[in-house]
């Protein structure tokens, strides 16, 4: 194993090792606004993996669109929802867990049977990387035009959605009940006990608890 | 095989961007009074009371900015191959590049014309 090799196994293993914390840590933390900056190391890390396979653009677009756009846009979704509300406790608590334990079983049979599948064979003539962009540019305007040009379709398409779910055109005015807000926090039945403790700790706050239980 | 050429630069700068949170810290942690009360340990606001928390609910507004922030952002990847392989792919591209900033700019007008770039 020369210099290189060695070089680029290093570089895979702390990216492995980054990237699968991450997605650990998204899973795993309680509080979701963690969970939203370690999917941008997620992000990062499969960024530089990009890198490693001598894809620089697709690298450059990954931290550009998903950490700079989409994940921003995630963070900020979570600040619009992340009221201060009430939570009851569900009829069916089970079904949610069950739900998403066969979703992701699903979805992990499917992924493992693609990764078996797949002739995992690569070209390893190496791209000089000031030529990757040219190459994509020519396949954008050659044999990937449809999807090129549906790409701005689409991008139109979610950009009207967006600004009509923003505006809330189509949706009715009050949506949460007022005698729900109004409701005493301290007088829940289900969490006295955590909410006494708030009171008297000012640092932490009410999702960090809620969420850890 | 892939040697990395031509990154040096972005592991160098990986280097000094990595170092600078730990060195500002440390810094801080050297320069800084020891002790303070309660009144150390709250949020720094400009010099002004804290009030409430910050986890709050925050405008719609700010969601429907980064939404229209997302596009264009995709929207400028798609047009940068087309802008660095310009000279080697000719008018029509030209031209479909053209219909892709034409759909986009319809995009444009409707969010301008909601009123999704004002502020108010």
């Amino acid at each position: 194993m020369n210099l290189a090799e060695g070089v680029q196994l290093v570089s895979f293993a702390i990216l492995a090792v980054m990237m699968i914390g991450s997605a650990l840590g998204v899973v795993l933390f309680s509080n979701i606004v963690y969970s939203a900056f370690l999917l941008a190391g997620v992000f990062v890390s499969i960024s530089g993996i990009y890198l490693l396979l001598n894809a620089d653009f697709v690298a450059t677009a990954q931290i550009l669109i998903y950490v700079g756009a989409v994940n921003v846009l995630i963070l900020f979704a979570i600040m619009l929802v992340n009221k201060r509300e009430d939570f009851k406790p569900l009829p069916n608590a089970w079904v949610r867990p069950t739900m998403t334990a066969i979703v992701s079983a699903g979805l992990f049979v499917l992924l493992s049977t693609m990764v078996l599948v797949t002739p995992w064979a690569y070209s390893t003539e190496s791209v000089s990387s000031d030529t990757t962009i040219v190459l994509i540019g020519q396949h954008f305007f050659s044999d990937f035009l449809l999807p090129f040009e549906l790409a701005s379709v689409l991008l139109l398409m979610a950009m009207v959605g967006a600004i009509i779910l923003a505006r809330r055109e189509f949706l009715p005015d009050q949506v949460i009940t007022p005698d729900k807000q109004q409701q005493p926090v301290l007088t829940l039945p289900e969490r006295p006990r955590e909410l006494v403790g708030i009171s008297s700790d000012k640092t932490s706050n009410l999702d960090d608890s809620r969420r850890s239980e | 095989m892939f040697v990395l050429s031509g990154y040096e630069y972005l592991l160098g700068f990986l280097l000094v961007c990595s170092l600078v949170p730990a060195l500002a810290l440390s810094a801080s942690k050297l320069l800084r009074p020891s002790g303070g009360g309660p009144e150390r340990r709250t949020t720094y606001e400009s010099g002004v009371e804290p009030i409430g928390g910050a986890w709050i609910q925050f405008n719609i507004r700010y969601y429907m900015f980064a939404l229209v922030f997302v596009i264009f952002d995709v929207e400028t990847v798609f047009l940068y191959p087309w802008a660095v392989a310009f000279h080697r792919l000719g008018l029509l591209a030209f031209v479909e590049a053209l219909i892709f900033i034409a759909i986009l700019v319809v995009a444009l007008v409707y969010a301008w014309r909601k009123g999704a770039l004002e502020w108010s």
